[in-house]
């Protein structure tokens, strides 16, 4: 049983489900991320734990108490939304003390609790002003501070950066997780970011038509995807995903890939998982950063394939090159080196690290090693 | 508000634009016509009137005709003057515009912020309401006064005004907060604000320009209404407008137009004021949400 129990939860309107049966239980003090593509449930699920959305069945309980049918500002709960949902006609301070009022905390209480938080964003000088007069990473401090001062059992943000720019969202991410570490809440946190899942959160689950797909440590959900969705929607660039055919070579399983003029290549699996499966058909993942150049290669490894191909389009980004090449008639990325010396049409050696490349049912889609 | 403040005119010759305020300055003449006789009229005596002066401007200055239209011309049976029908029209405007604007904004709150199974059909049944002709409920609504004991009292005129102009009204709010953010109303929810507090406290302090708007059409509409007035408000109890008829039309004797133009001055003063106090956010508030920004 956890500090906040989903349990069996589903979502329909009139007859169409759009959440099928979310169990996860969440610690006190975990930071647990949904992200998935919109349209997946994971706003819908978040409205349930604040209580804007009726549960259709299962429960829904925080600190052992059962949440159905409580109203919002009973579940002891706070909610930043994507929006900021500033009162505009209040100012920062009327803002951050509306829920205090509402409750019936006296003045002086508020006045302090207020000075507490303000102190803690940094948002001092900004408290008599209207939020309209605020740039967009103000009005998110202010949002927090709104949740933060009520201090709650459980924090609920849904999508909170999407509305800034790059950079300070890369900066709020950073104040996010120093906040959590800091004050060691319960945090439920909505995205469609899989770099901000990956960043912030002690758990993810990814989701996806209404499913939870898998629910794990960042690590566990980047290294050991549980099927084929969870795999591409994680990481950026997206997992390379390859049609391959088993072969036994030598007494060890390969898995036999074409390369760009369409000649059979073979890469031996590091396991032992695979063998006696010769001539099966599936679906080989392989991360960028696995596909290197030779000098690239991570020297940990076990077993480093090398594989001649030609190069397609090399993109450089600065702090790594991407390089693209035909594998079994698909473009496949390889993350290089700033300043490995590749050539669009040459001809070169990629190094494909086989500890870390993992295999999918073609049919079913999960993992199967 | 930005987009006042944008130049967004369209660029044009100089021949063009003289021509463009000629045409302008035409219509200007031409509306204004009516209001420049009604003025000139109700500062001259009745002896320049009836002598075929009617455009020209007073030889004798004379503010009598004023004071006779408001505290001494002879209308039914009293010389009371349109004093006491004034502000019979204004204990029956002032409670009909306030309580049929916040009932408006209560029920665009309601339907667009607490929405039920129905409430399209329900608002398509209110907007209705805009469009039922006025004569039609006449015998209807006598009816329903007689029943409630209130024919013939201000409190009756009050309540046809509020049953007529809720519709108009709800069709303002109801538009107005359908982009007000939703969001806002359930961060106030976990707040833990109640259905009241969240109208109070969020939803009207942002309804400024809209609430103009509404108060102004009901103002104007109540206040120049004429049939509901006759219809059901007797005698000593009726508004400006049947006043004024009444002292236009039954006057005995020598029909004193420079007291009928001051006194219909008088009845059209209010709903002007209203314009000039409040109009510039008339535009705005019929303006917003249509602009993003």
């Amino acid at each position: 049983m956890g500090f906040l129990n989903i349990d069996n939860v589903t979502k329909s309107y009139g007859s169409v489900e759009v959440l099928h049966r979310v169990d996860i239980a969440v610690e006190e003090g975990e930071f647990l991320v949904l992200v998935g593509p919109s349209g997946c449930g994971k706003s819908t699920l978040l409205n349930m734990i604040a209580g804007l959305e009726d549960i259709t069945t299962g429960e829904i309980s925080i600190k052992g108490q059962v949440m159905n049918g409580v109203h919002p500002s009973k579940r002891n709960i706070a909610m930043v939304f994507q929006s900021y949902a500033l009162y505009p006609n209040m100012t920062v301070g009327q803002n951050i003390t509306f829920g205090l009022e509402m409750h019936g905390v006296a003045k002086p209480e508020r006045d302090k609790a207020m000075a507490d938080v303000a102190r803690l964003l940094q948002i001092e000088q900004l408290l008599d002003r209207k939020p309209g007069q605020l740039s967009g990473g103000q009005r998110q401090r202010v949002a927090m501070g709104r949740a933060l001062v009520r201090d709650p059992d459980v924090f609920l943000f849904d999508e909170p950066l999407s509305n800034l720019d790059a950079k300070l969202r890369v900066d709020m991410r950073t104040e996010i997780k120093k906040l959590h570490q800091k004050l060691g809440t319960t945090i439920v946190y909505v995205t469609h970011d899989q770099i901000e899942a990956m960043t912030l959160s002690t758990r993810i689950a990814v989701m996806n038509g209404g499913y939870v797909q898998q629910l794990g440590t960042p690590k566990e959900i980047y290294d050991t995807p549980a099927n084929i969705f969870v795999a591409s929607f994680m990481g950026s660039p997206s997992m390379n995903l390859i049609p391959a055919t088993i072969v036994d070579k030598d007494g060890a399983a390969h898995a036999e890939i074409t390369d760009a003029s369409g000649n059979a290549k073979h890469l031996r699996f590091s396991g032992g998982g695979l063998s006696g499966q010769d001539g099966r058909g599936i679906i080989l993942g392989v991360r960028p950063e696995s596909i290197t150049d030779m000098e690239g290669a991570d020297r940990k490894s076990t077993n480093i394939e090398t594989i001649t191909n030609t190069v397609g389009v090399t993109e450089p980004a600065g702090s790594d090159t991407f390089v693209t090449s035909q594998m079994s008639g698909r473009e496949c990325i390889a993350r290089m080196r700033a300043d490995a010396e590749v050539r669009p049409g040459a001809t070169i050696e990629f190094a494909v690290n086989m500890d870390k490349a993992l295999v999918f049912d073609p049919q079913t889609e999960e993992r199967v090693v | 508000m930005a987009v006042a403040t944008q130049d967004t005119a369209i660029r044009t010759g100089r021949f063009a634009r003289a021509l463009i305020y000629l045409v302008l300055l035409l219509f200007v003449l031409f509306y204004m016509l009516p209001l420049y006789v009604m003025l000139v009229n109700s500062v001259k005596p009745l002896s320049e009137i009836t002598g075929g002066g009617m455009m020209a401007l007073p030889q004798v200055w004379t503010l009598e005709p004023w004071a006779k239209a408001w505290s001494t011309a002879q209308i039914g049976v009293q010389p009371t003057g349109l004093r006491p029908y004034f502000w019979n029209s204004i204990s029956m405007v002032v409670p009909a515009v306030a309580i049929s604007t916040v009932l408006g904004a209560l029920n665009g709150y309601v339907l667009t912020k607490w929405r039920f199974r129905g409430d399209t059909i329900l608002f398509g049944l209110m907007l209705f309401a805009c469009f039922i002709p006025f004569q039609i409920v006449l015998i209807p609504m006598a009816a329903v006064l007689g029943f409630l004991g209130l024919s013939g009292s201000t409190a009756g005129l009050v309540l046809v005004h509020v049953v007529y102009g809720v519709g108009f009204s709800t069709l303002y709010f109801r538009n107005y907060y359908a982009v007000f953010p939703t969001e806002l109303v359930r961060a106030a929810q976990i707040d833990g604000a109640g259905f009241f507090q969240i109208f109070w406290r969020i939803l009207v302090p942002s309804s400024g320009p809209i609430a103009v708007v509404c108060i102004i059409w009901q103002f104007t509409n109540i206040w120049n209404d004429f049939l509901f007035g006759a219809s059901f408000a007797s005698g000593d109890g009726a508004p400006m407008t049947v006043a004024l008829n009444n002292l236009v039309q039954s006057s005995t004797g020598v029909k004193e137009y420079n007291v009928h133009f001051a006194g219909a001055i008088l009845a059209a003063l209010p709903t002007l004021l209203v314009y000039i106090v409040a109009g510039r956010y008339f535009v705005r508030g019929l303006m917003a949400g249509s602009v993003k920004g």
